[in-house]
C-alpha cells in the first residue's frame, strides 16, 4: 500500500457523512500506478471525457496493466476509452449510452465482440436517465422521477426502474435509483496538489461524476500552484477528490485542448487492427502500447515522443494546419 | 462572381437542405453527435431562414457557435468554435425535460412506420449485432416538442444469402426511442409525453411527413426516384401524400456555405458508396 493511502486511511481529514466522504488531505498527488491501485475488482466505474475528448487514456492503460476486471461501466457517450477496456477483457457491464467512433470509423470493434460474445453484459443507459440517476447521489435522494423512457425498451433492459403515478399531478412517471459509482477516473488540464481541478471547455459528466462517485480520481495535464489554479477558476472542488497525477499527453490519443487535438492516425491504427480480431488487437495494439509500457513514459516514446506529440499541438497554427490533422 | 456559383449539387447536399427546411426560425434546436448532415443543416438554416435559432451543438452543448470546419468527431474544440455560452449536460436535457426544446433530430439502423427507432441492438430474441448505442434519444424523443428523422441509407441492401435488409422496417427489434404509437399501439397522449414527436423522416430516396394517424406518409421524390422506387425499399405499406412533390433544390449560395463548412466532406461519410454519384442541376 502507498504513503499516500496509508495516510488516507488513517487520517481523521476522511469524514464519512451520509456515506460519501469529504478528502481534506492538503497533498494529494501520488504516482500513477497509485492513484490507478484505487480501482478495484467489480468496481462501478464512470470515466470522464466523451467520444473523443479529454478521456483519461493513460490511466486506463494503467488500469489494463493492473489487470483488474469485471468492472461495471456508467456513463454517456464514450469511445476508444471503453472500447480499450472491452479489448483488454478488463469489463463485466456496460451502461453506457453509446460507445462508438461516430462519422470517423463507426462501430466499437472491441466493445461490438465482447457484447456480441455475451462477455460484456449490456445494459446501455440513456444520458438524462443517468444525469438523473447521478443528480439523486448528489442529492443524498433514492432515486430521481423521469418523464421519458416509458414505451421504449430500455424498460425491460433495466428492471430495477419503477413506475410511479405522481401524487400532485397524475402523471405516470418512471424512478430510476440513485447511481454512486465506486470510482470516478477523470483527466483535466489543470490541478493543484489540493484536488482542485480546472477543466477548459466542455466537462461533459465529469462534475456530476466527482459529486456522485465515493471515490474520484483525477490526471491532469499540468500541476499548478493553487493560487494560480482558483484564478482560472475551480471547475471540481479539491473535498471531492480523493487523489490526483500529473500526466502530461494523459488523454492520447483523445483530445485535450489546447495541448493538443485528436490524434487521428493514431486512432485509425487501432480501429483497424482492433476491426480485425481480438488476436491482431492483442499482438498488434495491447503489447506494444499497453503491456510492454511500464510507464507512460514508455507509451510516449512507443508512439512517437515529444516530436510525435509536437505535431497534434499545431492544431492552433492555422486553420489549415487544424484541417490537415484529419485528413 | 456569378461564374464561380456551383450549377449543380450532391445528394448530401440536397439532404442537409432537406434537414434544414424543417427547423423553424426562433426555436432551440439540438444536434446530437455522429450527424454531419444534421450539423450542416443547422448552420445552414441559421446562416438562411432561422437566424434567432437558438443552435445548441451536441456533446460540446455550445450555443451558436461558428465551427472552423465540421470534424468527424463531435466533441472537438472545432465545432464549438466562438459558441456564444455553453450548456451543462443536465441543463440540457433539463432544457427538453421542461418543454423549452423546439427540435431534435434523430436516426435509426431501424426505423418504423410510427418513427420509433433502434439503434441499441439487432436480434429480437437474442442480440445478433450491437449497435453503438442511443446516446440521450430516449428521453430526448419523449420530451423536445418536434423530431426530424433522417437517413442516409433509406436504400435496402441484399445479404449473401439474398435477404432483403431493411432500413424502414416493420418492426424495431429494440426501441431506443419512441416515435407516434408505442409497440402496443399506445399513442403519444396516451403515454403523456410532453414532445409531439417527428414530423419529418428524410431519406435519400424520398421525404415523409406523418398523418393523423401517426403513420409516415410520402410527401416527396428526389428527381432521380420515384413512388416505385420508394416502395421496393421501404417493409411497410405507407399512404402518399395528394400532393406528391419534387423535393425543393438548394440555391448555389446554400451549396456555397456547405461546401464552405465542411471542407473534408464529412457529411458524405452517412451516405453509402453508391449514392455519392448522384448530382441534382441547379436552374
Amino acid at each position: 500500500m502507498s504513503l499516500l493511502r496509508r495516510r488516507l486511511r488513517n487520517s481523521t481529514t476522511v469524514v464519512r457523512r451520509c456515506k460519501l466522504a469529504m478528502y481534506t488531505d492538503p497533498d494529494k498527488r501520488c504516482d500513477l500506478p497509485d492513484l490507478i491501485g484505487y480501482i478495484k475488482e467489480g468496481d462501478c466505474l464512470a470515466i470522464g471525457g466523451g467520444l473523443s475528448w479529454r478521456e483519461p487514456m493513460a490511466a486506463l492503460r494503467e488500469l489494463i496493466r493492473q489487470g483488474t476486471g469485471n468492472l461495471r461501466l456508467v456513463g454517456s457517450a464514450h469511445g476508444i476509452d471503453v472500447d480499450l477496456l472491452c479489448g483488454a477483457g478488463c469489463v463485466a457491464s456496460s451502461s453506457e449510452s453509446y460507445v462508438g467512433f461516430e462519422q470517423d470509423f463507426g462501430m466499437a470493434p472491441n466493445y461490438r465482440r465482447a457484447c456480441e460474445s455475451g462477455s460484456v453484459q449490456v445494459q446501455d443507459s440513456c444520458c438524462y436517465t443517468v444525469v438523473q440517476q447521478l443528480r439523486a447521489a448528489i442529492a443524498g435522494l433514492p432515486f430521481m422521477p423521469v418523464r421519458s423512457i416509458r414505451g421504449t425498451s430500455f424498460m425491460q433492459l433495466h428492471p430495477e426502474y419503477r413506475s410511479m403515478n405522481c401524487p400532485f399531478t397524475h402523471d405516470e412517471l418512471v424512478l430510476v435509483p440513485a447511481l454512486r459509482p465506486d470510482v470516478a477516473i477523470i483527466h483535466a488540464q489543470y490541478g493543484d496538489s489540493h484536488g482542485n481541478l480546472h477543466i477548459d471547455g466542455p466537462p461533459v459528466a465529469d462534475i456530476l461524476f466527482a459529486k456522485a462517485a465515493k471515490t474520484v480520481l483525477a490526471t491532469v495535464e499540468k500541476l499548478l500552484p493553487t493560487e494560480e489554479l482558483s484564478k482560472m477558476g475551480v471547475t471540481i472542488p479539491f473535498f471531492y477528490i480523493t487523489a490526483l497525477t500529473e500526466v502530461r499527453y494523459g488523454a492520447h490519443p483523445t483530445a485535450c485542448y489546447p495541448f493538443y487535438a485528436y490524434d487521428r492516425r493514431h486512432t485509425a491504427q487501432y480501429y483497424q487492427l482492433a476491426s480485425e480480431s481480438t488476436e491482431a488487437f492483442s499482438d498488434g495494439y495491447l503489447q506494444p502500447y499497453v503491456y510492454t509500457c511500464r510507464s507512460h513514459g514508455d507509451y510516449l516514446e512507443a508512439i512517437g515522443g515529444e516530436a510525435y506529440m509536437q505535431r497534434l499541438a499545431s492544431w492552433q497554427e492555422s486553420n489549415s494546419a487544424w484541417i490537415a490533422l484529419y485528413e | 462572381m456569378n461564374k464561380s456559383l456551383p450549377t449543380q449539387c450532391t445528394l448530401g447536399e440536397a439532404l442537409i437542405y432537406q434537414i434544414a427546411l424543417t427547423i423553424e426560425d426562433g426555436t432551440l434546436a439540438f444536434h446530437g453527435f455522429g450527424s454531419p448532415l444534421v450539423q450542416a443543416a443547422l448552420h445552414l438554416a441559421k446562416h438562411t431562414h432561422a437566424p434567432n435559432m437558438v443552435l445548441v451543438a451536441g456533446a460540446t452543448y455550445g450555443v451558436n457557435p461558428k465551427p472552423s470546419f465540421l470534424t468527424p468527431t463531435s466533441n472537438d474544440w472545432s465545432m464549438n468554435r466562438a459558441a456564444e455560452c455553453h450548456l451543462d449536460i443536465e441543463e440540457l436535457f433539463d432544457l427538453a425535460a421542461s418543454g423549452r426544446m423546439g427540435r431534435m433530430f434523430l436516426s435509426g439502423l431501424q426505423i418504423d412506420a410510427y418513427g420509433n427507432l433502434n439503434v441499441t441492438q439487432l436480434g429480437q430474441k437474442s442480440l445478433r449485432l450491437k449497435l453503438p448505442g442511443g446516446g440521450g434519444g430516449c428521453n430526448l424523443s419523449c420530451d423536445v416538442e418536434h423530431v426530424t428523422i433522417w437517413t442516409a441509407a433509406h436504400r435496402a441492401i441484399t445479404d449473401p444469402k439474398g435477404r432483403r435488409l431493411f432500413r424502414l422496417v416493420d418492426h424495431c427489434d429494440f426501441i431506443t426511442s419512441v416515435g407516434h404509437r408505442t409497440n402496443d399501439g399506445k399513442t403519444r397522449a396516451e403515454m403523456g409525453y410532453r414532445g409531439f414527436g417527428p414530423d419529418a423522416l428524410i431519406t435519400e430516396l424520398g421525404v415523409f411527413d406523418f398523418d393523423d394517424s401517426g403513420h409516415a406518409r410520402l410527401t416527396s421524390t428526389y428527381p432521380d426516384t420515384d413512388i416505385n422506387a420508394v416502395r421496393d425499399n421501404t417493409d411497410f405499406e405507407f399512404p402518399i401524400s395528394e400532393n406528391l412533390t419534387a423535393i425543393p433544390l438548394p440555391n448555389p449560395e446554400m451549396v456555397e456555405f456547405i461546401r464552405h463548412l465542411d471542407p473534408l466532406r464529412i457529411h458524405e461519410r452517412e451516405l453509402k458508396h453508391a449514392e455519392l454519384h448522384r448530382h441534382f442541376c441547379l436552374d
